[in-house]
C-alpha cells in the first residue's frame, strides 16, 4: 500500500525546529570582547591569549544560521589584542602565580 | 621703595653668589692641589674615599700615578688646606707602603674604596634579549601549541559529525522514499519538484541535521534531527563523557486536527521524565504524576505520564512497542504524544509575550495584538532515540543499520496514534473539560495582563497631561487640573456604596 499522498505535501518552516537554549556562543563571544579589552587597556599578554581562545570557542559552538560577522569581529579584536600587546612590551609572557 | 632696595640688595647677593659658584665650577680643573693634599684612601675615610673618587673619576690613571710619585716624595709631611671641597684628609704614614710597590694597581684601591661602598644593583638582562630569543617565549609556545590543538580536534569532530549525518541519512532514505512525496526542504526553494534530489540531511550546525519529510497518509509532516555531540568543541566533548551524553535522533511528527485524538501521553526513561514533567507545558498541565512502567514488563527504567489512561493503553499495550524495546533496551529515551504541545515553560512564555506585546508602537495596535493571542498549540508525535554504538562495534557501523529500524518503528507508532479513538463518550467529555479549564486559566491571565496594560496607559496619560499643565504657565489651569486630581482620589478612596432609596412618606 502506498502512503504517500502529494495533497498532503506542506513546505518546511524554520521555526519548527526544536529551539535549545544554547548561550554558549554569546558567552565565548561576550567574554572574547571583555579579555580582548582588559589586554589593551591594562596590557595583560595572558588576557589576549585568553581573548582568542574564546572567540575559537564561540566559533566552533555557533549556527550556521548565526551571523558570521560577529564571530569575525570576536576573531579580529583578540588577534589585535595580542599583536598590540606584544608591541608594547615583547618581554615573555609570566604567568602571575607561577613566578 | 624699602621693599624695592632690599630686593635689589637680595638680588646682587644672589648674582654674586651664583657667579662665585660657576667661577669655582669652571675653574676647578685648574686648582693647584697640593702635593700634600693628596688623599691616601683608607677604610675609615669613607667620605675622602667618595669624593675623591668623584674628583679623580674622569682620569683614573693619571692621578693615581701622580699619587704614587707624591706620596714617595712628601712623606712625613702632613699638612692639612682649608678647601671649599670638604674632601682633604691627612696623609697616613702607616699607609706609604701600599704605594712603595709601583706594581700597584689603581683596581685594588679602587677595589677596597669600593668594598666599603653600598652594593651595586645589576639589573637582569630579559631572557628574550640573551641567547637565543625563541626559547624565552615558552608560555606562548605552550599556548600555540593549544590553540592548534583545538583546531585539529575541531576539524576532526567536524569530519566525524558530518560522516555520521551522511551514514543515517543513508540508512532511512529508501523507507523514507516509500514513505513520503516530498523528502529533504530547506523552504527556500520555489518548487519541491526539482531535478536535483536531495541527497544529504540539512545541516544547522556541526553538531544538529535535520531532514523535513511531508506528504503521507494520516500526518502533515515528520522532521527527523539527528542532534549530534558538540564533537568540534574540545570542552564539550570532555563534558560528554563526564555527563554520559550521547547523540540523539529526534522525530517530531505534525498531525492534522482530525488525524489524532485528543490527550497528552509521555512514556520516558526516568531522568527524562523528570525533566520533561517540569519543563513541558502540557505535560505539567494535564499529567499529575508520574508512575512506573514496571508493570507493563518494559526493560529499563521507565516511567508514564498519562492523562487519559485509556489511551496510554492503547499505546503502552502495543505488541510491536514491547518487541522493540526488549529488542533495544535503552534505545528510546521518550515518546511523547500531545494535541496540546507548545514547548518549554520559558519558550512558550516568550512567545506569549511577544504575541500580546509586539513593538509596533501604538497602544491601539498592542491592544488588538492582545485580543488576538491564542495559545499555540501542535498535535504532535514526537519520539527521541539514543544512538549509541551496540554489541561492542563503533558507532559509524551500528549507525548503519540502527536509523531503519528505529524510522519503522516510529512509522508503526504514527499508524496505531492515528488509529486511536476514544471508546466512550465520557472519555471525551473528560478530555475536552480538561481543555476548557487550561483554556479559561489562559484567558485569565490575558485579560490580566490586559488589565495591566490598560492601567499603564492611564497613568501615562495623567502623567502626560500633568506635565502639559505643568509647563503652560497658566495658573488658573493648573488650579482646576488639581482640583480634578483631588476629587479623583477621593472618589477612589471612597468605599463603593450602595445608594438607598428613601420612600417618601
Amino acid at each position: 500500500m502506498d502512503n504517500r499522498r502529494q495533497a498532503r505535501i506542506h513546505r518546511f518552516r524554520p521555526a519548527l525546529i526544536t529551539q535549545i537554549d544554547d548561550a554558549l556562543p554569546d558567552y565565548m563571544n561576550l567574554m572574547g570582547m571583555i579579555f580582548s579589552m582588559c589586554s589593551l587597556m591594562l596590557k595583560i599578554k595572558w588576557c589576549a591569549w585568553i581573548a582568542i581562545f574564546a572567540a575559537l570557542v564561540g566559533f566552533a559552538n555557533s549556527r550556521t544560521t548565526d551571523d558570521a560577522k560577529q564571530v569575525l569581529s570576536s576573531f579580529m579584536l583578540s588577534i589585535s589584542a595580542v599583536v598590540v600587546t606584544y608591541m608594547q612590551n615583547p618581554a615573555p609572557m609570566t604567568i602571575p602565580f607561577m613566578q | 621703595m624699602r621693599l624695592a632696595i632690599c630686593l635689589v640688595i637680595v638680588f646682587l647677593c644672589f648674582i654674586c653668589s651664583a657667579a662665585k659658584k660657576v667661577k669655582d665650577e669652571d675653574f676647578s680643573e685648574f686648582d693647584d692641589f697640593d702635593q700634600d693634599e693628596f688623599v691616601v684612601e683608607t677604610p675609615s675615610t669613607t667620605s675622602a674615599t667618595l669624593s675623591s673618587s668623584k674628583t679623580q673619576g674622569s682620569k683614573p690613571d693619571v692621578v693615581e700615578t701622580e699619587k704614587v710619585i707624591q706620596a714617595d716624595s712628601n712623606k712625613g709631611k702632613q699638612k692639612e688646606k682649608e678647601d671649599d671641597e670638604e674632601e682633604v684628609s691627612v696623609i697616613d704614614e702607616d699607609d706609604d707602603s701600599m704605594f712603595d710597590d709601583e706594581e700597584f694597581e689603581a683596581s685594588d684601591s679602587f677595589a677596597s674604596a669600593t668594598s666599603a661602598t653600598p652594593d651595586l644593583k645589576i639589573a637582569e638582562v630579559p631572557a628574550n634579549l640573551t641567547g637565543n630569543r625563541w626559547e624565552a617565549y615558552q608560555c606562548e609556545a605552550v599556548m600555540i601549541i593549544a590553540l592548534l590543538a583545538y583546531l585539529i580536534n575541531f576539524l576532526i569532530g567536524r569530519a566525524k559529525n558530518a560522516r555520521l549525518a551522511t551514514t543515517v541519512y543513508h540508512a532511512q532514505r529508501d523507507l523514507l522514499d516509500r514513505n513520503f512525496a516530498l523528502v529533504g526542504d530547506d523552504g527556500q526553494t520555489r518548487n519541491t519538484e526539482t531535478d536535483d534530489q536531495v541527497n544529504q540531511m540539512q545541516k544547522e550546525s556541526d553538531h544538529l541535521y535535520i531532514l523535513w519529510c511531508s506528504g503521507r497518509v494520516a500526518i502533515e509532516s515528520m522532521l527527523i534531527e539527528l542532534r549530534l555531540v558538540k564533537r568540534q568543541c574540545a570542552f564539550n566533548s570532555l563534558a560528554a563523557i563526564i555527563k554520559s551524553i550521547n547523540d540523539t535522533l529526534v522525530y517530531t511528527i505534525d498531525f492534522n486536527k482530525d488525524d489524532m485524538e485528543t490527550f497528552v501521553f509521555c512514556l520516558a526513561k526516568k531522568r527524562s521524565a523528570v525533566k520533561l514533567h517540569r519543563d513541558m507545558v502540557d505535560l505539567s498541565q494535564f499529567c499529575a504524576e508520574r508512575k512506573s512502567a514496571d508493570k507493563k514488563g518494559f526493560p529499563g527504567n521507565y516511567q508514564v505520564l498519562s492523562e487519559i489512561g485509556e489511551a496510554s493503553s492503547h499505546i503502552t499495550n502495543d505488541q510491536k512497542l514491547a518487541e522493540f524495546l526488549t529488542k533495544y533496551p535503552d534505545a528510546i529515551e521518550y515518546i511523547h504524544i500531545s494535541d496540546q504541545y507548545s514547548g518549554m515553560k520559558i519558550q512558550s512564555d516568550q512567545q506569549t509575550s511577544s504575541n500580546a506585546a509586539t513593538n509596533t508602537g501604538t497602544a491601539a495596535q498592542q491592544q488588538d495584538a492582545l485580543n488576538t493571542s491564542e495559545r499555540s498549540v501542535r498535535r504532535v508525535l514526537i519520539v527521541a532515540f539514543n544512538l549509541t554504538p551496540q554489541d561492542g562495534r563503533s558507532l559509524q557501523i551500528t549507525s548503519e543499520s540502527l536509523p531503519g529500524d528505529y524510522l519503522r518503528f516510529v512509522l508503526q507508532l504514527i499508524d496505531r496514534v492515528a488509529a486511536f479513538r476514544f471508546g466512550s463518550k465520557e472519555l471525551k467529555n473528560k478530555a475536552t473539560k480538561n481543555r476548557q479549564r487550561i483554556e479559561e486559566q489562559f484567558l485569565k491571565s490575558v485579560n490580566l495582563q490586559r488589565q495591566e496594560q490598560a492601567q499603564l496607559r492611564r497613568e501615562e496619560k495623567r502623567r502626560a497631561e500633568k506635565e502639559k499643565v505643568m509647563q503652560s504657565d497658566d495658573a488658573e489651569l493648573q488650579r482646576k487640573w488639581e482640583e480634578k486630581e483631588h476629587k479623583r482620589e477621593m472618589k477612589r478612596r471612597q468605599p463603593k456604596m450602595k445608594q438607598m432609596k428613601v420612600k417618601s412618606m
